[in-house]
């Protein structure tokens, strides 16, 4: 039990009348990579906003390496070693990339709200920012105000600021949607490296990462898990054969 | 770093501290050895409302909280360092140097600032706005209720003359107290620029961009603002100590609507996105205020279009629009720019002639006239009866507006061929 990173025990959620999640229970152990698939609507991101506290959960429990996430506020979760990236996404577009890599960084390393500390002359904090600015292949666009990049671009910093404060336990929301080929392949090898040892969750459509990367596979749909296994067992699940990979396996 | 370097990056600092001592002296009266009055007092307005606007720009531009209550911080600043230098004066305490007491001003504002922003930043975007619209009501009514410490009406009098000195100046003569503003007004400027690349600085322009992914990185947008709110307090609590001051006089003015919308006004004429803009702009507003304000009562229409004209057609503001040069300038051709600027300028400055010749024809009908005076151009007397002066005002509005239209058009053509250029080279993306 206490080796779990993330545990939801009969996790519901409803907008008004219509239950979105109904009734999840999901173990995610600690180092697992975990990929989250279903149709459009099956409250995938819904899931995400549940567990990073964006919204409140209806009834059930949900708590990160034991503890109870229950009445916290985003920023409290993410103090608890969580951090999430968003489908639709989500940057500061007036800062440089830079900036916003470093936005990432600031509170994981013990800033806070200092005003008494000059950025410039932060020399480890900028270094690590750059280095990771190179990791995402982010590093001549540096100064560049974030809404400029491309799609893309915007893409891979989105991961980037997640990823920058060296959560344990990382949530994905689709981090290659909108991504050729290649820069998908790129960003799947850049996710390999940045989750080692650490907790993954990831919501992805695309196959090729998701039986690249997931050590664990879970079928959400219509807010139900209908199964939850090694990629080898979900891809001869007929259950899920039927609802999702349907088209595709037939 | 070496000097050369440094003052390559920080010579905006530099001439502004200049400017700020020679402008004096070209009002200096040589043949009796004095400076102007009208001088100091307006450059002293200068320097204190650009550290007004300067603190409210850390709300606007920095944090993208449009405030109108900032008065309040300004006003309490000004308060608590009146109230200090009378109880200096009543207790006869020397140990405090007459230097320090505008941080009695930048106190009152960050008391203030814990107040007012505790209940202020709990909201953000409308909601903020319309909290400091009504927290800025209510510090101006208690204004007027609590006579002890706002001196209702006639407000709190005080006199600056302490007898205690770090430099053994008695800052009798306003010449003294303008390079005490001055040095005061560049110190906290210069603390505010530094606050921007501090770690709350930064986060305060991320809130501002999206705030609800600063909560993913583990931010409390919400304590963002709170502590942005209450630095923004400290320094327009200074400007309010310098205030006091220069006027020796505070009165509820300090903390009403108005000089809310002076500081908004400044920050935005001069443009939020620059640290200098609301620098630039409370030159503008305080010149257009105290200067023009001598020649015409209609100097308050002025501000106001050209506030319109600003939000409409420059929303970058003066300092937005000086920092568009800047690929032009790298390319080196800001000369081909030249000839166009004088051809739309020319046009420009008949339509403006014109709106003026118009707007001064009918403030003189309507409260000139009864005032008693008499409208001159250039010295001769100008009939507001006769239709003649109407027809020409008229006349050059619409031609020079539509002789302005023309040159635009070919002045754009020319702008955008210039950025394409500079595109192309890769200054801009």
């Amino acid at each position: 039990m206490t080796d779990a990173a993330i545990q939801l025990t009969d996790v519901r959620k409803s907008f008004g009348r219509t239950e979105i999640i109904r009734g999840v229970n999901l173990t995610i152990p600690r180092g697992q990579r975990h990929a989250i698939i279903g149709p459009n609507g099956a409250g995938k991101t819904t899931l995400f906003n549940l567990i990073s506290g964006r919204f409140p959960i209806t009834s059930g429990k949900i708590t990160l390496n034991g503890r109870d996430t229950a009445g916290l506020a985003p920023q409290q979760i993410n103090h608890l070693g969580l951090s999430r990236s968003f489908q639709i996404t989500s940057i500061f577009p007036r800062m440089t990339v830079f900036e916003n890599i470093r936005c990432g960084l600031l509170w994981s390393r013990g800033y806070k709200y200092s005003f008494w500390h000059l950025l410039g002359s932060q020399r480890k904090l900028n270094e690590a920012s750059d280095q990771l600015l190179e990791r995402l292949n982010l590093h001549t666009r540096r100064d560049l105000p974030a809404g400029l990049l491309s799609y893309a671009e915007q893409r891979a910093l989105e991961v980037g600021i997640t990823i920058a404060g060296g959560a344990d336990l990382i949530l994905l929301d689709e981090p290659t949607a909108g991504m050729s080929h290649s820069e998908t392949e790129y960003a799947q090898a850049l996710i390999r490296s940045v989750s080692e040892g650490k907790t993954l969750v990831m919501v992805e459509h695309d196959m090729g990462v998701v039986f690249g990367l997931a050590d664990i596979i879970t079928v959400l749909v219509y807010g139900e898990v209908i199964a939850s296994d090694t990629p080898a067992n979900i891809r001869s699940n007929r259950a899920v054969q039927a609802a999702y990979l349907g088209e595709e396996a037939a | 770093m070496n000097p050369v370097s440094l003052l390559r990056r920080h010579w905006m600092w530099l001439a502004v501290l200049v400017l700020m001592f020679a402008i004096p002296f070209a009002f200096y009266d040589w043949s009796r050895g004095r400076h102007s009055g009208f001088a100091l007092t307006l450059m002293s307005e200068m320097a204190l409302m650009a550290v007004f606007a300067l603190s409210y720009n850390m709300l606007m531009g920095q944090a993208g909280l449009l405030s109108f209550g900032h008065a309040i911080l300004f006003g309490i600043g000004a308060y608590f360092t009146a109230h200090s230098l009378n109880f200096i004066k009543a207790n006869d305490i020397l140990w405090i140097p007459a230097e320090l007491i505008p941080l009695a001003g930048g106190v009152g504002g960050l008391l203030c600032g814990i107040l007012a922003g505790y209940v202020a930043t709990k909201q953000r975007a409308t909601a903020f706005a319309l909290i400091t619209l009504g927290l800025g009501e209510l510090f101006a009514a208690s204004a007027l209720m609590f006579m002890t410490f706002f001196g209702g009406e006639g407000g709190i009098t005080t006199n600056r003359v302490i007898d205690s000195s770090l430099f053994g100046i008695a800052y009798t003569s306003a010449w003294q107290v303008y390079c005490l503003l001055v040095v005061w007004a560049m110190i906290a400027a210069m603390l505010m620029h530094l606050q921007t690349q501090t770690p709350l600085g930064r986060m305060a322009n991320a809130t501002r961009d999206n705030f609800e992914r600063t909560q993913f990185v583990g931010y409390d947008p919400r304590m963002v603002r709170y502590w942005q709110f209450i630095l923004a307090g400290f320094f327009a609590g200074i400007a309010g100590g310098l205030y006091t001051l220069v006027y020796e006089i505070v009165t509820f003015d300090t903390l009403a609507a108005v000089k809310s919308a002076n500081a908004l006004l400044a920050a935005y004429i001069g443009g939020a996105s620059g640290f200098f803009g609301p620098v630039l702009g409370a030159a503008v507003v305080v010149g257009l205020q105290s200067g023009i304000s001598l020649y015409t009562s209609a100097w308050l229409l002025y501000l106001g279009v050209l506030f319109i004209v600003m939000v409409m057609y420059v929303p970058g503001g003066l300092i937005g629009l000086i920092t568009m040069h800047r690929p032009i300038a790298q390319m080196g051709r800001l000369r081909e720019l030249f000839l166009p600027y004088l051809r739309i300028l020319l046009p420009g400055a008949v339509t403006m002639l014109g709106f003026v010749t118009f707007v001064e024809l009918a403030t003189h009908r309507t409260i000139g006239a009864a005032q008693g005076k008499t409208l001159a151009v250039f010295g001769m007397p100008v009939d507001s009866e006769s239709l003649l002066p109407w027809v020409i005002g008229v006349a050059m509005v619409v031609g020079g507006g539509l002789w302005l239209r023309i040159e635009g058009r070919g002045f754009l053509l020319r702008w955008n061929g210039l950025i394409e250029d500079a595109k192309a080279r890769g200054i801009v993306a």
